[in-house]
């Protein structure tokens, strides 16, 4: 019996060695909890740290925080947490559209801001949502990019993340629509919507599947950054013609990116993250602080990133939006690569 | 896993099981109190109502640990019930989106989660020579990937009437908000400790939990009782999916992913056995609400969520190791004060 | 007594007949999309499917005791991610030496897991649990938050899993050299004839002289040790390491296993049961995309109902073996 209590109070002392209370600081400043998909995703990593950068320099503490996992259920439990805490503004990437919504309507009833960044959470549970780049100049950038790589005519797909990922649903949609809307395009067909799930292992199988499948591909579109990587090394290991284009992180696809026929990346797309956390964390500050509430019309200026103004988005609600994306070719992607 | 032990030649007869059973939720109780304590001197939002606030999602896994121990005290585990939540939750949504009453809304998720549970016992009672965790390995991927193509691409429902789901995720109390969860979760946790604790059908459990061999000959209907166990397996599953969606306004492919490993955490953490036979409800319980109150406590400090799972790891294995590593210690040390 | 026989063939020889179900399945996909059958495709498949191949010969192992390990691909992540943060930080170049450290950080690794379920008699799959959470947390904090480590900072290392030798890439000559000597040391080696000695049964093991335990320890280590390789090779493959890589891998892990007719309950199984299964799982994964009349989302489905299907008819079969054993006897 004695024994048994040395042994939990092992297991107590454990937990308290473990679990030192982090260096917590009074600040009278807007408290802003930046929420992420998940740990370990260098895509975030660069926004929260300009994020950052940009809120404390106005006087803003933010706290960073991860969900366990990259599920819903995850950031429910992440959200629940910080409604207990005193944050003035939530600024969240959510993994899912429409499952946050009961949890951030809780949020607004405390009387806390929600901003949404990078992935949009449905209509009714934010203020506004900082937009990369608008999705129709997105999917506009990358069917140019196909319909450059393919030379106007031929077969074409896209290697997409999981099926129900809110972003590239959305791009994939609205490349559907612009392919169908205009004459240029008629040429070009879209065999198949394949989907990596942003596994490396199932993303190559896909890759592989596609280019057996249809060996008369010109192109593959990969609106993710996990997808992108893994179709790049595929196609550039097999010496395939196909090429490749998408979104992808500049110091992933480096040794991909190239103008020669032993590259499988002419040029691919991205935003600029560290514009995104600035610009986000502008805009929690200026909701904060009651500058904008979140309506259509509004204007704000975002520290040195200029004038911005609330537009409508298309699910309902509004967003702003940071700009067009960024193109990253042989030149430039050396350069970037040294930033994210 | 569970037959091995009446070939044992060094059995230990069940010499002082009660007692260290007692003793082991002794220090539960001590323990849940050392957490809080812990956690208030850690966050300083943590109080009551707070607790009380964050509780309901933690709180929906333990109708799965409920089930969960007959399971492991059958010497058996299910790790097909996120599946279930899964299927069930995505399916209930869709009846809701019809447009049905919110009791058949109830009914389906309850219903649809009782099914795969029996789907689970039919198989592992047809086929006894079968381990139930290769199984319900094969029905975890099976009930998902279910979920998976009724969901289609798009992969996520959302229910359009919330107003059902609002109602049972509601709360009692004026200043103090009780979460309706909470009564349901200890008057379904007494029910099911008297029922494995104090009744025949629960001494059946042990009886097979301990040696299934000798529990079939002595009369005890080891194959009805597993597959009743089972199938009352999906119903919590069923209800677990239910608060889920109360949660959440609806499933996606990625509900209920790893419920089955935190059901498990939470009863063997309470001294229940996966080996079978041992341990009973009240410790599953105390242990469900150690783990919700750390979680609560770090989470309201923002600790790392990667490090928060580190610590239930090391506990989970210490809870387990250290009372098997006292008992060699005692009994290495009785043998030398016999020599 | 013709019938007999050849039902007893199939029935003992497992390998045989899950064989026939491989060839079957090749032949198949291969009538349906023939772009299929060359040898670039299947070399691929071997290759995005090593992590795979290579430890299963551990789950093996370790499933020959009867036990079960799920902590493995927190394991692989924990030494992956280690082994990328090194290279990316300049101290480790040598491609020998990186896959030595992934190794030998699997080695401590299994000797922990070991430890605890051998020596403080934890249910292996409670260790396993708790370690999965651990070392998975591991990954997560030595990569400073979970920090990718890309292809460009990976080096010289990157081009090993596109290196060949004698016309055959590099990372199928480590599957190859895995079987082979798992193939000796399970069939010849005394050391491996005691895991199925402790596997099929343990007390009678222990009086026989051999130290269960130890054993158990050992089959543990094995595991780590080419859990640790499997992180190399992964991060080799897709020339990037990341914390949450392989996550829920595991699950094939065992389901190879399973498929290959080892036995949960320990002390039956063989290495080319092992090395079946893990095809067949393969094959599925690479064929289903190229099976126009089947929506890719019905890959999970398919591949659990196969799981049922081949553990469900592995016991009728037995039943029928038995039944006929016992008409025998009577005659």
């Amino acid at each position: 019996m004695n024994k048994k209590m040395v042994s939990a109070l092992l297991c107590g002392a454990m937990v308290l060695s473990m679990a030192a209370p982090a260096a917590y600081a009074e600040e009278d400043g807007v408290k802003i909890a930046l929420v992420a998909k998940l740990a370990g995703d260098a895509f975030f990593e660069v926004a929260a740290e300009s994020f950052v950068e940009a809120a404390e320099a106005e006087g803003a503490s933010v706290e960073v925080v991860y969900p366990e996992e990259a599920t819903a259920d995850a950031q429910i439990k992440v959200l629940d947490n910080l409604i207990s805490q005193d944050f003035d503004v939530i600024c969240i990437s959510a993994n899912d559209e429409n499952a946050l919504q009961a949890k951030l309507e809780e949020a607004m009833d405390e009387g806390i801001q929600v901003v949404s960044f990078d992935s949009a959470v449905n209509a009714d549970s934010r203020e506004v949502f900082v937009n990369q780049a608008g999705t129709t100049q997105v999917a506009q950038a990358l069917m140019d990019a196909v319909y450059d790589i393919c030379d106007g005519e031929g077969q074409w797909a896209i290697l997409s993340a999981t099926s129900q990922a809110t972003n590239q649903n959305a791009w994939i949609a609205a490349m559907q629509e612009i392919m169908e809307s205009d004459e240029k395009y008629a040429d070009l067909e879209l065999v198949e919507i394949a989907y990596g799930d942003d596994e490396a292992q199932k993303s190559t199988d896909q890759t592989e599947a596609l280019i057996t499948n249809y060996p008369d591909l010109k192109c593959i579109c990969a609106p993710t950054t996990v997808g992108i990587a893994a179709a790049a090394k595929y196609l550039q290991d097999n010496e395939c013609s196909c090429k490749l284009t998408g979104l992808g992180l500049p110091s992933e696809m480096l040794e991909y990116t190239g103008d020669g026929d032993e590259y499988s990346c002419p040029y691919f797309y991205l935003w600029d993250m560290e514009g995104l956390g600035a610009l986000s964390a502008y805009t929690c500050i200026a909701i904060a602080d009651g500058t904008i509430t979140g309506a259509e019309g509004e204007t704000f200026t975002a520290g040195d990133l200029g004038e911005f103004e609330i537009v409508a988005a298309s699910d309902g609600g509004t967003e702003i939006i940071l700009g067009d994306p960024m193109e990253f070719n042989p030149e430039n992607v050396a350069e970037w690569a040294e930033i994210f | 896993m569970a037959g091995k032990s009446g070939r044992s030649i060094n059995n230990v007869p069940e010499n002082p099981v009660k007692k260290a059973l007692l003793s082991w939720e002794g220090i539960l109780i001590v323990l849940f109190a050392a957490v809080n304590i812990f956690c208030i001197w850690f966050s300083e939002y943590y109080n009551i109502s707070s607790v009380l606030r964050q509780m309901p999602v933690y709180l929906a896994e333990v109708f799965l640990m409920l089930a969960m121990a007959f399971i492991l005290v059958l010497g058996e585990i299910d790790i097909s019930v996120g599946s279930i939540v899964c299927l069930s939750a995505t399916l209930t949504c869709m009846m809701s989106n019809t447009g049905a009453p919110f009791v058949i809304v109830v009914l389906t998720a309850l219903v649809v989660g009782t099914i795969c549970g029996m789907v689970n016992g039919l198989i592992l009672t047809q086929f006894p020579e079968l381990p139930p965790m290769i199984v319900t390995l094969a029905t975890q991927i099976i009930f998902r990937g279910i979920a998976e193509i009724v969901l289609g691409s798009g992969g996520s429902i959302s229910v359009k009437n919330t107003a059902g789901f609002k109602a049972i995720a509601g709360k009692i109390g004026t200043d103090i908000k009780v979460p309706y969860i909470l009564f349901l979760v200890l008057i379904l946790g007494v029910i099911f400790a008297v029922i494995l604790g104090k009744s025949t059908f629960g001494r059946k459990v042990y009886a097979i939990g301990t040696n299934r061999v000798t529990a079939h000959y002595s009369g005890i209907h080891v194959q009805k009782i597993r597959f009743i166990i089972y199938t009352v397996m999906g119903t919590m599953s069923g209800l677990c999916a239910l608060f889920m969606i109360s949660s959440s306004y609806g499933a996606n492919t990625t509900t209920g992913e790893n419920f089955e490993m935190d059901a498990i955490a939470m009863a063997v953490f309470g001294g229940i056995s996966s080996m079978g036979g041992k341990g009973n409800l009240a410790g599953g319980l105390i242990s469900a609400f150690i783990i919700t109150c750390l979680r609560i406590g770090l989470g309201q400090k923002n600790v790392y969520a990667q490090v928060i799972l580190l610590i239930i790891g090391v506990l989970l294995i210490c809870a387990v190791a250290l009372p098997n590593i006292v008992q060699q210690i005692q009994k290495a040390l009785s043998v030398k004060k016999k020599a | 007594m013709g019938k007999k026989s050849a039902i007893k063939k199939i029935t003992g020889s497992r390998e045989a007949l899950l064989a026939l179900i491989l060839i079957v399945m090749i032949v198949l996909v291969g009538i349906i999309n023939p772009a299929f059958l060359t040898p670039k495709q299947f070399s691929n498949m071997l290759k995005n499917n090593a992590v795979c191949l290579v430890m299963s010969l551990g789950m093996l192992c370790v499933m020959l005791v009867g036990g079960i390990d799920i902590s493995i691909m927190s394991t692989l992540a924990f030494s992956g991610m280690a082994i990328g943060v090194l290279i990316k930080g300049g101290y480790i170049s040598n491609t020998l030496l990186i896959f030595l450290i992934a190794m030998l950080i699997g080695l401590g690794c299994g000797l922990l897991v070991g430890f605890v379920i051998s020596r403080a008699d934890v249910p292996p799959i409670i260790a396993t649990m708790g370690f999965q959470y651990i070392f998975r947390a591991l990954g997560y904090l030595i990569s400073d938050g979970g920090d990718w480590v890309s292809a460009a900072e990976l080096g010289n290392f990157k081009n090993f899993g596109t290196s060949r030798f004698l016309g055959l890439n590099c990372v199928i000559w480590i599957i190859i050299f895995c079987y082979i000597v798992f193939f000796i040391f399970m069939k010849w080696f005394p050391l491996g004839r005691k895991i199925y000695a402790v596997g099929s049964n343990p007390e009678a093991a222990e009086v026989s002289g051999i130290n269960v335990k130890n054993i158990k320890l050992m089959v543990y280590t094995i595991m780590g040790v080419l859990a640790g390789l499997g992180g190399a090779i992964n991060v080799a493959v897709y020339a990037s390491a990341m914390p949450n890589m392989q996550k829920g891998g595991e699950m094939d892990v065992i389901a190879a296993c399973v498929i290959g007719g080892v036995s949960m309950s320990g002390g039956r199984g063989s290495v080319v049961g092992a090395l079946l299964g893990a095809l067949i799982l393969a094959l599925i994964a690479k064929a289903l995309p190229l099976i126009p009349f089947f929506d890719q989302l019905w890959l999970n489905t398919i591949k659990g109902i196969i799981i049922l299907v081949v553990v469900v008819l592995n016991v009728i079969l037995q039943r029928m073996a038995d039944r006929n054993a016992l008409k025998g006897r009577e005659m």
